[in-house]
């Protein structure tokens, strides 16, 4: 049997060996089969890969930092800390190299490494001429250049005008002033007299940064001089002049500029009139004269058949946000025009058509659909950066959300910033805290606290190190949901974060632990917190008090200890109200004695009668009469407690 | 014997009334180096096969071993294995693919190694716990070193930024540390 089930079995197999084959024959005979074309991948498409499959690591901190607990920065001040000095370590290395170039010539890359290489700092062409004009506007010295261009006029070599418009340029740029050197040393000299005098008592960091935005444009500085000794000025020159006239705030010298240009009959280019449009809200008052400028400029810009791009579509939503009530009814007009003209809008358009709509501190009105329409529109994109504004977008975005307390929406803008490069677009650090404090306000007021939790642990600390408010509404929150259990592990938090010499932060801490009654292992980690607390609130080291007493955070330390049955160490904070000055309150008084009671201890019932009575609390004959009523005294203590009750009548 | 011509050279180049007492000198310089080939011609036949020996002496049985003594001087781990353990007990502070079939460079990176190390143990003064481990990783050079804590955090970044910026510029490739901290030397034994 075996032997014929076999057989049937080959037969059926071979039956169906030679359809297959049947089936393949016939698909080479009726098709062509289509070979794909070679995939070429590029060089890092394994890195890509193997990228792919890792996501963020919690635990880690930023990756600028070495993985190791001593290393690891545990406060926002800490990360700043870590994060500048290695970078004034760089700049010290670089300091060095570029002082001592010689050393670091030999070139062992292959292909050469032009990063990699000493900088040259100084210039090369000692001789007054041409080329040494265009080496210093290459090197960005402002100063040399125009000193080089003034020395060529007088030696009557006459410098192209092509030349002359670069260092125009140059000069417009940096407002006619040297960038600030990173790697050379400060040099405070007195040279600095086109930058206002800003009082030096401010933080010193990024003053050199501050000093270069608040330089105005002077008077008669050198670009108006060359371009006034320019004979025959092309749109070029005047480009320059009237861009850097608006980028330093000489605003309505940009616009006799622009008349002086129309005047002689030149064209104007692209640049030009984003620079007009940037500075149209600055030189009218009323909402109808800005637009109606913007309006002019739009219309000049047509005739002359200059197309516009995204800047210009940014600039007027920009001035836009100027024009109130103007502004709304006008933006998406605009947006359609320059859809048509086919210019896609970045996020800096995105930034200011939410700002147009949403002002801040303004009561929303039934807008809440712009909001999602843009992040329909955006969701899923992956944007570069084409606009300075555009870091803007997802700060705007979030606090949006958090005025319409819409979560869904702070979710969808969230999940944006994981999409592609999109993470690139938020900003320096300064404006990734304001992005996640928002984000964690809205999380802490919506949602449950398991979510709210769950965001958290997620964050912080590795990404988001949350401020002392933060940490105050994630309270609230845990008070909301009646999670209370849960504030030991967030005391060790905020310890680690460094706020744990905040009052308010401590002394609410220590209220939400003392309103209610939880059961026994609760209140034991409640107590544990609490001496926890306590020895923050006594001497640090070197004697410097961090944070004072207050009658109602000792009050609420001590319930809380009585509460966990801490009698003892209870007792022993009952001093402190003498020695800080404070009064106890009366409900304090009477739930120790309750407390004295269940452990029995009669002359710590007649103590607690006696501080009463030192502090002339108006409850302290109630508080007699329990004491005589509840427990059997002897007759000395009958006798001091009769004193005690005659002084306080008195 | 090893015949450094500067020595003879040097008398010639003084002046011209030497130049009888150089040609004389040279004369024997020839007959000599004749002997010598000679001789060693006789040494490389197949009677004997000792060559001369031209180095200083190497005291392989010294090298990178710290003695027993009394007792009270601590020894961390590597410093306790002798070189003779490096694959069985310890691992390579050193890791480069030049010494591989068909690789080349590996005298240069030796170079390299030697500086680093150098470079390491000055900037980072009093700090290293152990030794540098050097890892190579295709273009990337990767200092491995454990410290101890004895700057503050701020101090070890910037000295981290420094050395990191400072050796990429000198050896055009991209040089990154991995640092680990630990309280105190880690001790293995006493010896």
């Amino acid at each position: 049997m075996a032997s014929s089930c076999s057989q049937a079995l080959r037969h059926h197999v071979c039956k169906s060996i030679f359809f297959l084959l049947l089936l393949l024959i016939l698909f080479i005979f009726s098709e062509e089969i289509v070979i794909p074309k070679k995939k070429t991948w590029s060089k890092e498409a394994v890195l890509q890969a193997l990228a792919s499959t890792v996501k963020r690591d919690p635990t880690a901190s930023d990756y600028r930092f070495q993985d190791d607990p001593y290393l690891t920065p545990k406060t926002s001040s800490e990360f700043k800390l870590f994060s500048l000095s290695q970078e004034s370590g760089r700049n010290a290395a670089k300091y060095f190299i570029n002082t001592y170039p010689k050393y670091f010539q030999k070139d062992y890359a292959q292909p050469h490494i032009p990063c990699l290489m000493p900088d040259t700092l100084e210039a090369q062409i000692e001789e007054v001429s041409e080329a040494a004009l265009i080496e210093r506007i290459g090197m960005r010295k402002v100063k040399a250049a125009v000193d080089l261009y003034d020395q060529l006029l007088q030696a009557g070599t006459s410098v192209s005008l092509d030349v002359t418009n670069q260092l125009l340029d140059l000069i417009c740029f940096y407002g006619d002033h040297d960038p600030a050197q990173e790697n050379v040393p400060e040099q405070r000299n007195e040279e600095t007299e086109d930058v206002q005098d800003e009082p030096q008592a401010k933080k010193g960091r990024a003053a050199k940064a501050s000093d270069l935005l608040k330089a105005t444009w002077k008077e008669k500085n050198n670009a108006e001089r060359i371009f006034a000794l320019l004979s025959e000025p092309n749109k070029h020159s005047y480009s320059a002049l009237i861009r850097g006239m608006v980028k330093y705030g000489a605003y309505s010298k940009a616009f006799s500029t622009y008349t002086d240009l129309l005047n002689s009959r030149l064209k104007a280019d692209m640049h030009m009139f984003n620079a007009l449009i940037t500075a149209a809200p600055e030189v009218k008052e009323k909402y109808n004269e800005k637009w109606e400028l913007i309006v002019d400029l739009l219309k000049q810009m047509a005739e002359q058949k200059v197309r516009p791009n995204l800047l210009t579509l940014n600039a007027v939503l920009k001035a836009l946000r100027r024009c109130g009530t103007v502004g709304k009814s006008q933006a998406f007009p605009v947006i359609s025009e320059m859809k048509a003209l086919s210019i896609d809008l970045s996020l800096a358009s995105y930034t200011h058509l939410l700002a147009i709509f949403y002002k801040p501190g303004a009561p929303i009105q039934g807008q809440t659909d712009i909001l999602q329409e843009v992040m329909n529109e955006v969701s899923g994109k992956s944007f570069t950066p084409q606009d300075p504004d555009d870091a803007q977008f997802f700060i705007t975005a979030m606090r949006i959300c958090l005025d319409t307390k819409d979560m869904e929406q702070a979710y969808r803008v969230h999940e944006l910033l994981g999409v592609g490069e999109n993470w690139r677009l938020l900003g320096n650090d300064f404006q990734q805290n304001i992005y996640y404090a928002r984000f964690f306000s809205l999380l802490c007021m919506m949602e449950n606290i398991d979510v709210m939790l769950k965001w958290y642990r997620d964050l912080v600390p590795s990404v988001y190190y949350p401020s002392s408010n933060v940490m105050r509404d994630l309270l609230q929150a845990l008070d909301t949901d009646n999670r209370l259990d849960l504030i030991p592990q967030i005391w060790k938090d905020i310890k680690q974060l460094g706020h744990a010499n905040r009052q308010n932060l401590v002394e609410e801490l220590l209220t939400l632990m003392a309103r209610e009654k939880h059961n026994q292992e609760v209140q034991e980690s409640f107590a544990e917190c609490a001496l926890d607390i306590k020895k923050i609130y006594d001497t640090g080291d070197r004697g410097k008090v961090l944070l004072n007493w207050t009658a109602g955070s000792l009050s609420d330390l001590i319930s809380v200890l009585l509460a966990a049955h801490r009698r003892q160490d209870a007792w022993d904070m009952l001093k402190l109200f003498k020695t800080h000055n404070r009064v106890p309150s009366e409900e304090l008084l009477n739930k120790f004695l309750m407390c004295v009671k269940e452990g029995g201890e009669v002359n710590q019932a007649v103590e607690l009668v006696q501080i009463s009575a030192g502090f002339c609390l108006p409850g302290t004959p109630k508080l007699i009469q329990r004491v005589q009523q509840e427990f059997e005294l002897t007759e000395q203590k009958m006798l001091s407690d009769l004193e005690i009750q005659s002084f306080n009548s008195e | 014997m090893v015949f450094s011509a500067d020595a003879i050279t040097a008398p010639c180049a003084a002046g011209g009334s030497n130049a009888l007492f150089c040609k004389n000198m040279a004369t024997s310089l020839v007959r000599k180096t004749k002997l010598l080939s000679m001789v060693s011609s006789q040494l490389n036949s197949a009677a004997c096969f000792r060559n001369i020996h031209c180095t200083a002496a190497c005291l392989k049985n010294r090298a990178a071993r710290i003695r027993v003594a009394k007792g009270d001087k601590p020894v961390t781990y590597e410093q306790a294995y002798h070189p003779h353990h490096i694959g069985h007990r310890k691992g390579w502070l050193s890791q480069h693919t030049s010494n591989l079939q068909g690789e080349d460079g590996a005298a240069e990176r030796v170079v390299e190694d030697v500086f680093i190390r150098r470079f390491m143990y000055g900037t980072f003064h009093g700090c290293l716990a152990d030794e540098v481990v050097i890892k190579r990783r295709g273009n990337l050079l990767l200092i491995c070193a454990v410290m101890i804590q004895k700057l503050l955090p701020s101090k070890f970044y910037f000295l981290i930024g420094y050395t990191e910026e400072l050796l990429s510029h000198f050896y055009k490739c991209p040089v990154k540390i991995e640092m680990q901290t630990v309280e105190e030397k880690v001790v293995y034994k006493y010896l």
